[in-house]
């Protein structure tokens, strides 16, 4: 398809770079099918094989046909052989092989000698067989003509023979052999253009070697090369055409460039000549003007190159081609010193860039679009500037008219443009420029057109500063036209970019035009911001940031309503620092130094100066929190999340059974914010801000430090958020300190406590505890009540001369913040009673506070039975528990049915804390039917001389008081010994004797009639010979006879001197399967007896044993 | 040889520019500008191959009719701009290659230098007349 198109835009020329094909033989056949032939060769592709390793292309081929004629064969030796006829054919139709024989064989053979003569061996011969079907088979195979031509003339040269069944008939053998024609005569017809391109090859090289030999000219060599470009073009070759007018483009520049020192360049003079048209590019196919001037050349070249990239659909690489393309352009004419008239290469460089520009529009794609724009952007700024500077060389920019002088200017510049008019509604470049050139508005228009343009590409294709840049000439632009408020939108725009990427100098020299800008507006508001920065900008020149401190102080006076503005680099803040703690009590006063820069040419002299407080419900997640004090000018810095360090750290994931699966690394990447444009300060509340006290305050240029003071009123978490500065009424407010420091102010809760003394506490005793409120940072109102109340059992009371109650209402009276109050409290619990509490309500928390508190009785009480055989004796032992002495007296013991008799019991003591005392009684009798009493102890007690006395009781049972058995023990030495002697068996004799009442309930008892004794002897002292133990059984208490059992028992005293008697122990024996047992007892089992039930007798008894005569030592 | 070099740092503000003819300053802190729009397009990492990665040399940035403008651009992403006459065509590619190197080296001792602060705009005398040196040619 690209080699239709091709030929098109040559053929538009009037070039042909087909290869000439001649025929000979019968032309009337070869006319019948010619038209068809030369319309069927370039139709599809054929495979072209090039030496040197260059790669295989795929090649459209076309043909020229001529008459054979031996004169215009080409000789040997030529180089232009692709001018001349390269391939020849032969056309007959004879069919009958006499006639051929007769005529024909002699005419193909002069025709082949002719072809000999002149080395050429790239011809065809075509048989053209009219085949109609009915004609009889060839039965003899190789007698047609075509056998015999075959035979004759290319024995083995087969291919260059070839039969072909006349197209003119329809039928399917006939399109088959048809395409077999055509292809074998595109591929031999390949073959030999092939020879004559590396033909030309060479000559071109050559060519170029001879470059520096005097009399070599660049336009012959370039109409060589150009004929090389056009053969590649014709074959659909657009790449490899474009490499040959690159080739020629860049020799060219080399020339160009090397003109000043290189001598044998004279021919370049010619170009020298002065400019007269200026045509713009024609990126149409045209042809070369004889002798051309520079810019014609260049263009022509260009035009070409376009042609060739937009075949090959790459329009972005013209439009890319395009801007260095018109530079070198301007470079070489400055380097030629070509002359010509003011404006006239503007025009020529305006023209050039929007022909592109127009082409560019004409591919419309989205991702055409996409491609280009990087590239046509610039192309718009440069035909905005270049149609800029003729509007200033011709009179036509805003508030001016132009004078004869430029009128004239522009006749003559139109008239070098010469005549390009384009379809109606479409203007071409030339008539554009020519309508801009004769009138203003247009010419405004046109150029805020171009730069609008100029800037949305830009912006489109993210090239933002660019963008500014070109906004800037239009603010001048607008500034001109008398529109400040558009100058001032594109200023501002630029100042902000500027700021951004912190190139101050640029930002303060916009900030110079935006204040003349707001001036000339007479926009007193954003004249006083500008001047302000403008006046702050430290790369300005001092004097003249003086003039606009001056102007902006003059014009603060004029203001009616406050003026916000940023802080910016106006007032920088260095740090702010934090004085008292962090956490700190209410009601304090907060303080912060905040350390300001100031970048005013002179002392300014603020009114207010504040740093709000943010109170902070929660964290916020968008902020970064500083911990400790101060924030430095580090931690202010806005800090661009693309350029921070990631936090990375490791993830492993484990499989089931705990080996590793995967490992990684993983950053959360959270700080997606963006940086506001335009940041709202109005949002800050500066009416609890930290302020300065003394004011008006005066901030010297460069560092002042200023002490910050509030109150902490509230409670609560607070972030220090925006500083604000006040000149009158110019208000710089910082934005948001994106790095926050927090202060607590904490209160203090009153707390109430109740507090007993180091003592326990004493039931039945009233007694001091403590009751301590402790009011916090916060006052409590006074008539507020703080309520007490007891559990049942418990009284108490605050007033001393007050009953004792179990309920009680305290005022809270007027205390001062942090003051701590001590109320003893009496407090009395019931005797006898343990655990009780108290609960407070306060007025300043809605939850009760419990105390639980625990007593113990002021003495406690033990008791004991002692027996001397039936006598019983009570034992009352009593121990004090009371820090103080407890005054006792009266004490009294009451047991039923049992007259009790004292026997030590003093009438009145004092018992102090921790001693013990007793108090002893005697039974009467023990005759009481039933085997246990109940015993009342009662004593009266008080802790101080002055109190009443109070009764103290204790309760008991007495059990199994009356006395069973009374057993004695005596060790006698055996008989012939008077004396008991170590080593020597003695004997022990037990007697043990029923007591008991006779009919009692005891004796009735069958379980203890039967006893059992054991001798405990110590071993070291005592070894019991034979049993140690026995049973015995009694019979009723009445039958005296059996009332008193002895035994006697061998012992043995294992060492001398006065020794205590073996322990003998007696226990109830209880035999098995007796028959008060319900359970089936198989064993006998052994009770003890109840301590009163059993009087020992022996118990303290002791024998004295003498050393074994063997010492030989008498005692 | 060139007419202008610059240091921008990671965050795109300049911090050092020096103008063989102080006069210019102003328009070529404009120009160096603008370039950083291309420098951008050209360290995205979308539209460059690994080997194109390790380059810091970019090239050509962009030619103005006066004026031809190259990057080069530090691991660190501080880029280094000169800008060089474009009436100068003796000056090849190489050259100005050569140029970076040796201002980047000359930077690393800069930031070598313990009382330079990383980040802060170069105000070293030493400094400036060795980056004038080399982008004279004198070195």
């Amino acid at each position: 398809m690209n080699g239709n198109l091709e030929q098109g835009s040559l053929n538009q020329l009037g070039i042909d770079r087909r290869p000439i094909v001649t025929c000979a033989g019968e032309l009337e056949v070869f006319s019948a099918i010619e038209e068809n032939l030369a319309h069927s060769l370039p139709k599809d592709a054929c495979e072209w094989k090039r030496s040197l390793g260059r790669p295989i292309r795929n090649v459209h081929i076309g043909a020229n046909f001529i008459p054979f004629s031996a004169v215009s064969l080409p000789k040997s030796g030529q180089w232009d052989l692709i001018r001349q006829p390269l391939f020849h054919t032969y056309w007959t139709e004879c069919s009958d092989v006499d006639v051929y024989k007769s005529t024909i064989r002699e005419d193909i053979e002069n025709w082949i000698k002719e072809l000999n003569s002149r080395e050429t061996s790239d011809w065809l011969i075509v048989v053209v067989e009219n085949y109609d079907g009915k004609k009889s088979k060839q039965l003899i195979p190789r007698t047609t003509v075509l056998d015999k031509i075959r035979n004759d003339f290319a024995l083995k040269q087969g291919d260059r023979c070839i039969s072909v069944i006349n197209p003119g008939k329809v039928e399917n053998k006939t399109a088959e052999s048809w395409r077999g024609l055509v292809g074998r005569i595109r591929h031999l017809l390949l073959v030999a253009y092939a020879k004559a391109v590396t033909r030309l090859e060479d000559h071109v090289r050559q060519q170029r070697e001879r470059r520096n030999e005097p009399g070599w000219h660049f336009m012959n060599y370039f109409m060589l090369q150009e004929e090389l470009a056009q053969v590649l073009e014709m074959l659909g070759l657009n790449d490899e055409a474009l490499v040959q007018y690159d080739e020629l483009d860049a020799l060219f520049s080399q020339f160009v460039a090397n003109f000043t020192t290189c001598d044998n360049l004279k021919w370049l003079c010619q170009f020298q000549r002065p400019l007269e048209r200026w045509h713009g590019l024609k990126l149409t196919p045209s042809l070369l003007e004889d002798n051309p001037s520079l810019l014609e050349l260049r263009a022509y070249i260009f035009s070409k190159q376009a042609q060739m990239l937009l075949l090959t659909k790459k329009v972005w690489e013209m439009a890319s081609r395009c801007i260095p393309f018109l530079h070198t352009c301007v470079r070489e004419i400055s380097i030629l010193e070509i002359t010509a008239p003011p404006g006239a290469i503007w025009c020529w460089l305006f023209l050039a860039i929007m022909e592109v520009l127009q082409i560019c529009d004409k591919f419309n794609q989205a991702d055409q679009v996409e491609e280009y724009s990087l590239h046509t952007a610039s192309l718009w700024e440069y035909a905005s500037q270049k149609i800029r500077k003729l509007g200033e060389l011709c009179g036509l920019m805003p508030q001016g008219v132009p004078t004869s002088e430029q009128l004239h200017i522009v006749v003559s510049l139109s008239a070098g443009m010469g005549d390009n008019p384009g379809p109606i509604n479409h203007p071409s470049p030339t008539d554009r420029l020519k309508e801009a050139l004769c009138s203003q508005d247009v010419f405004i228009k046109t150029y805020l057109e171009l730069a609008e343009l100029a800037m949305g590409t830009f912006k489109h294709v993210g090239r933002l500063r660019m963008a500014r840049l070109v906004g800037q000439e239009v603010a001048s632009f607008y500034l001109l036209l008398g529109e400040t408020q558009k100058a001032a939108a594109f200023l501002g725009d630029a100042v902000r970019t500027f700021e951004n990427d912190g190139w101050h100098e640029l930002a303060g020299q916009t900030q110079l035009s935006l204040a003349d800008c707001h001036k000339r507006a007479n926009d007193t508001r954003k004249y006083i911001k500008a001047c302000a920065a403008v006046s702050a900008a430290l790369e300005i020149d001092t004097l003249i940031r003086w003039t606009y401190f001056d102007e902006m102080t003059k014009y603060l006076e004029k203001l009616d309503k406050p003026l916000d503005v940023p802080l910016n680099n106006i007032l920088k803040i260095n740090s702010i620092h934090i004085l008292n703690d962090l956490i700190m009590m209410q009601d304090c006063n907060m303080e912060v130094e905040l350390l300001v820069e100031s970048n005013f040419p002179k002392e300014i002299l603020c009114t207010y100066v504040g740093i709000s407080l943010d109170k902070e419900e929660k964290k916020k997640p968008n902020f970064r929190y500083c911990s400790g004090k101060l924030l430095t000018k580090k931690d202010l810095k806005w800090q661009d999340p693309f350029l921070q360090r990631l936090k990375i750290k490791k993830t492993l994931d484990y499989k089931q059974d705990k080996q590793l699966a995967t490992s990684g690394i993983a950053c959360k990447f959270t700080q997606l914010q963006r940086k506001d444009s335009a940041p709202a300060y109005s949002k800050t509340d500066f009416n609890t801000a930290l302020e300065v006290e003394k004011l008006p305050l005066l901030l010297t240029p460069g560092i002042n430090v200023i002490r910050l003071i509030r109150k902490a009123t509230d409670v609560g978490k607070y972030c220090i958020e925006s500083v604000a500065i006040h000149i009158k009424k110019l208000r710089f407010v910082s934005q948001q300190l994106n790095a926050r420091l927090t202060i607590e102010v904490k209160e203090e809760s009153p707390s109430i406590r109740l507090y007993k003394r180091a003592a326990p506490l004493l039931s039945g005793i009233e007694q001091i505890m403590n009751l301590i409120l402790t009011i916090g940072s916060y006052q409590i109102e006074p008539k507020s009540q703080i309520k007490l109340t007891a559990s049942p059992g418990l009284t108490f009371q605050i007033e001393p001369d007050q009953p004792m109650t179990n309920y009680l209402e305290i005022d809270v009276g007027d205390k001062a913040t942090f003051s701590s109050t001590k109320m003893p409290l009496r407090v009395l619990a019931d005797l006898l009673t343990k655990d009780h509490q108290v609960t407070i309500h306060v007025p300043w928390n809605p939850k009760p506070i419990v105390v639980s508190l625990s007593f113990s009785s002021p003495m406690s009480t033990t008791w004991r039975l002692f027996t001397v055989n039936n006598r019983k004796l009570v034992q009352v032992n009593v121990v004090g528990h009371c820090l103080d002495s407890l005054i006792v007296q009266d004490p009294q013991l009451k047991i039923k049915d049992i007259p009790v008799s004292a026997i030590h019991c003093d009438s009145s003591l004092i018992i102090s804390n921790g001693l013990s005392y007793s108090f002893l009684w005697q039974l009467g009798h023990t005759n009481i039917s039933s085997n246990s009493t109940k015993a009342e102890f009662n004593v009266q007690y008080k802790l101080s001389e002055d109190d009443i006395y109070k009764t103290y009781q204790y309760y008991f049972d007495i059990t199994d008081f009356k006395t069973l058995y009374i057993m004695d023990a005596v060790v006698e030495p055996s008989k012939g010994n008077e004396f008991c002697r170590v080593g020597v068996v003695c004997h022990l004799h037990l007697t043990m004797t029923n007591v008991m009442p006779p009919g009692g309930e005891d004796d009735a008892n069958e379980e203890l009639r039967s006893v059992m004794y054991e001798v405990l002897a110590e071993q070291s002292v005592w070894a019991v010979c034979g049993r140690t133990a026995g049973v015995v059984g009694f019979a009723s208490a009445s039958d005296t006879e059996g009332s008193v059992q002895q035994v006697v028992m061998d012992v043995m005293p294992l060492t001398s001197g006065f020794l205590p008697l073996p322990l003998v122990r007696l226990s109830k024996y209880i035999p098995a399967e007796s028959i008060s047992g319900n359970k089936a007892d198989t064993h006998p089992r052994l009770e003890p007896f109840h301590s009163g039930q059993v009087y020992n007798k022996s118990k303290g008894k002791q024998v004295h044993v003498i050393a074994a005569t063997t010492d030989g030592i008498p005692t | 040889m060139a007419v202008c070099a610059a240091i921008v740092g990671k965050d795109n503000s300049p911090k050092f520019f020096c103008c063989i003819n102080p006069d210019e300053e102003l328009t070529f802190q404009y120009k160096v500008l603008s370039s950083l729009d291309i420098i951008e397009e050209k360290l995205n990492p979308a539209s460059k191959s690994a080997s194109e990665m390790r380059e810091l040399y970019l090239g050509q940035l962009y030619s103005l009719e006066t004026c031809k403008i190259y990057g080069y651009v530090t691991n660190t992403k501080i880029k280094f701009i000169i800008v060089v006459d474009s009436t100068n065509m003796a000056l090849r590619d190489n050259e100005i290659r050569s140029m970076f190197r040796k201002i980047h080296s000359e930077y690393a001792d800069m930031v070598s230098n313990p009382f330079y602060i990383p980040g802060e705009p170069i105000t070293s005398k030493s400094f400036d007349s060795s980056i004038k040196n080399i982008i004279t040619g004198t070195v």
